[in-house]
């Protein structure tokens, strides 16, 4: 068992202080962690995240979502502060007002972009193919290369916000390089059929590492992308089983063909969830920052588990307002078709018809906000427990001689993200 | 106040090297001092919303990088302006990027789209605009469905399409040729009817079960013709597809920007301009007298729609929008010459079958 030292002065007074036991972590190496190894801890808890979520949410649907900005900063500062490394917290220190501007920022260049390219596609594609299909195809493949450059903007704007120990991160600019390259990989990975995929995954790491500085110090992403083809092995095997079912189908056994179907199925599940946490794993212990070296233990058996069990159980916190939400519906339909019928004497017919839309409203935004504050403390909070708590800095005595970076102003901040709806990350 | 003295650990935001010292709360000087440290009371914040509860984090107001990380709570109580906002860089810039935010969003709304659509709705070929109706067609069918999950159906009754082609022919006959008009019914009760892009035009039950009269259909799909000549559900259709995008971009698609989203599409999608709509009616007007049909019927459909106006959600609403629907009423019964005299439409059978189109 390790000490997951909860804060700053556990290593230098010596005394051990563990974190509440969630669950033991595998240590990354099995010898004991050496005197500079410094060991990553998680202290927020679900129960203040679903409130924080609930009420910054609730907040933005009153604002018809401009708190949005406000409950991102405010939600990523609490996640950023339960990380500790070495029993010191991160810090995020993005400014909603910052997001805002980006966000105007965005619209000015995106608005233009949006309309006058959206309403030549739709009359080209009219005119010449007598259809809209090609519009929206074409006006979706031409966003494709702005989502990848609005990504690689975020993560600068995020990088450019984050701190350790008063030192800034940051992200060297690269957007449109990195977009480029997006593109080429996933073309040669639809090309290859999925086996350039570790390449892929590797190249485009490998790019943002490389840009990635903590203080004056630029990380490094060693290794090669070969590192990662072993990740892929359990979807390989669900794809193998898949090929068996099939066969198993065609030659008339149908039960026994389910049954693999299935078991393909499962499998393929763990196998994506396998690749997701094994290469994070692998990439993470091939980076340095000048002689500090980085480790990750996670399990991706209890990344799938934390997904699985944290739908279920959002799933089952919006059944009860999605059912009252759902008869009411059913209710107000009746009550319409039998005042259709000239039927309107029955004791409901009274009841006034905006009140009826209101709470028909109220309830669908309170299942929307419920679900996203279920889903941060039982999925988003736990995945993030458990990569920041199997995290280590090994080597932190190489930390000392980094210094200070100058502020990056990164006028847009992720407006180009929040406009482009660029994932639904945090 | 007496002194208070805690330990901490201090980041001078100039290197990753923490610095374990004794930090001093001295009443008298009302700053916090250590080595390497001398915070004026007024200047420390607290850094908000932490995660775990057992820290207390402080920064300086006038100074970004700085830290002090203290081991409890207990000094907190003692820091008039911990909870004081920090002041937030360029205030000025965002009032001024949102002024060009809003600017630019309505220039290209209000301005340039419409300017492209009108622009355009000229060069769009014949199938290309039957085709952009057709889509319109089955979104806006789907989209009237309550339950949500089919569209609303055609009426066919098939005595009662006779007599709607003979009011098509009629009044095709009195325009020049080259115009192709598709004309249906949709089984809901709304009172209303509308154009679409390639001749498309569309009556509701709700209206033919309204009308007092053939003429007074007629008048209406002469009304509607008049949209379809002049190209208007064309440009709208375009305009619409270059706003709606603009807008989801502004709103985001959060629950709040979603209830948004929706209100300004129908805003969008409301009317035609007054000039639009007063054409329309003249175009109407003169398509009724070549046609040999009362032109007042026009009026008389304007003024059931305004009896009917109030009480129920599916009036027609591009006709009761327009403040002016009295001028409209007297200009649809001056244009009737006084000597005029008309040829019946549709006999007493065929006015039933068309009444009862909807089976
Ligand atoms: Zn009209």
């Amino acid at each position: 068992m390790q000490d997951r030292p909860r804060n700053p002065w556990a290593r230098a007074s010596g005394t051990v202080e563990t974190a509440p036991a969630d669950e033991p972590v595998k240590p990354a190496d099995p010898s004991a962690p050496a005197q500079d190894t410094l060991q990553g801890a998680f202290v927020g808890r679900g129960r203040p995240l679903f409130w924080l979520a609930l009420r910054t949410g609730g907040l933005t649907v009153l604002t018809l979502g401009f708190y949005r900005f406000w409950m991102k900063t405010r939600l990523r500062r609490w996640y950023w502060s339960s990380i500790r490394i070495g029993g010191v917290p991160l810090e995020y220190v993005g400014d909603p007002l910052e997001k805002l501007l980006g966000f105007l920022f965005a619209v000015v260049i995106l608005a233009f972009y949006i309309g006058v390219v959206n309403l030549l596609l739709m009359f080209a594609s009219f005119a010449l193919l007598q259809g809209n299909v090609a519009a929206y195809l074409l006006s979706f493949v031409g966003v494709i290369p702005l989502w990848f450059y609005a990504q690689y903007r975020a993560r600068r704007y995020v990088l450019a916000r984050t701190r350790w120990r008063g030192l800034r991160f940051g992200l060297e600019p690269g957007a449109w390089g990195y977009a480029a390259r997006a593109l080429g990989h996933w073309l040669l990975t639809l090309l290859s059929l999925g086996l350039l995929w570790p390449r892929m995954t590797f190249k485009l790491e490998q790019y943002r590492t490389d840009r990635t500085f903590f203080g004056d110090r630029r990380l490094h992403q060693g290794g090669g992308w070969t590192m990662l083809f072993p990740a892929l092995k359990w979807i390989a095997l669900a794809l193998l089983l898949g090929l068996v079912a099939t066969g198993a189908l065609g030659s008339g056994a149908g039960g026994l063909s389910f049954l693999l179907f299935l078991l393909a199925g499962i499998l393929m599940l763990y196998g994506l969830a396998y690749y997701r946490v094994e290469t994070l794993v692998r990439l993470t212990a091939t980076k340095t920052l000048d002689g500090v070296g980085l480790r990750l233990a996670a399990s991706p058996r209890k990344v799938l588990r934390i997904h699985l069990v944290g739908y279920l159980l959002s799933g089952l916190g919006i059944a009860l307002p999605a059912s009252v939400l759902g008869a009411l519906f059913v209710f107000v339909q009746s009550a319409e078709t039998l005042a259709d019928m000239g039927l309107d004497s029955l004791p409901w017919a009274g009841l006034d018809r905006w009140v009826l839309v209101l709470l028909g409203v109220a309830l669908y935004f309170s299942i929307f906000l419920i679900w996203s504050a279920l889903t941060h403390a039982l999925i988003t909070m736990p995945l993030t427990r458990h990569y920041a708590q199997g995290l280590q800095l090994t080597g932190s005595g190489g930390l000392a001689a980094i210094r200070q970076r100058p502020r990056d102003e990164h006028i847009e901040a992720e407006g180009f993200a929040e406009a482009l709806d660029v994932g639904a990350s945090l | 106040m007496t002194g208070f003295e805690t330990r901490a650990i201090h980041f001078d935001g100039q290197s990753a090297e923490p610095r374990d010292i004794r930090l001093q709360l001295d009443p008298a000087r009302r700053s916090l001092t250590g080595p390497g440290v001398n915070w004026p009371l007024d200047e420390v914040r607290e850094v908000p919303d932490q995660g775990g509860a057992d820290l207390l984090i402080l920064r300086r107001a006038d100074d970004a990088v700085q830290r002090l990380i203290l081991p409890d709570r207990s000094l907190a109580a003692q820091l008039p302006r911990r909870t004081a906002p920090v002041p937030a860089v360029q205030r000025r810039q965002i009032w001024i990027w949102a002024a060009a935010a809003v600017a630019s969003v309505a220039l290209i709304v209000f301005v340039l789209v419409p300017k492209m659509a009108d622009q355009l709705a000229v060069f769009i070929p014949p199938e290309g605009e039957r085709a952009l109706g057709e889509v319109t067609l089955s979104q806006i069918r789907s989209a009237l469905d309550e339950s949500g999950t089919q569209s609303v159906g055609f009426c066919t009754a098939p005595a009662g399409l006779a007599a709607l082609q003979r009011m098509e022919a009629r009044l095709a006959a009195a325009m020049p040729e080259g115009q192709p008009l598709s004309v249906h019914v949709l089984d809901h009760k709304m009172v209303n009817a509308f154009a679409l892009p390639g001749g498309y035009v569309v009556f509701f039950r709700g209206l033919i079960d309204e009308a007092g009269s053939p003429e007074e259909v007629a008048a209406v799909f002469a009304h509607e013709i008049g949209h379809v000549v002049s190209r208007d559900p064309t440009r709208h259709a375009l305009r619409s597809a270059g706003s709606i995008g603009v807008l989801g971009l502004v709103f985001g698609d959060f629950a709040g920007g979603a209830l948004v989203l929706f209100l300004a599409e129908r805003l969008i999608d409301a009317q035609y301009s007054q000039s639009a709509e007063a054409a329309a009616d003249a175009f109407a007007a003169d398509l009724l007298l070549a046609a040999g049909l009362p032109p007042d019927a026009l009026a008389e459909m304007f003024e059931r729609f305004r009896r009917l106006g109030g009480d129920d959600e599916g009036i027609m609403a591009h006709f009761m929008a327009h403040p002016r629907l009295g001028d409209r009423i007297a200009a649809a019964r001056t244009a009737t010459p006084p000597d005029f005299a008309a040829t019946p439409l549709l006999n007493d059978d065929e006015w039933r079958a068309l009444k009862a189109i909807c089976g």
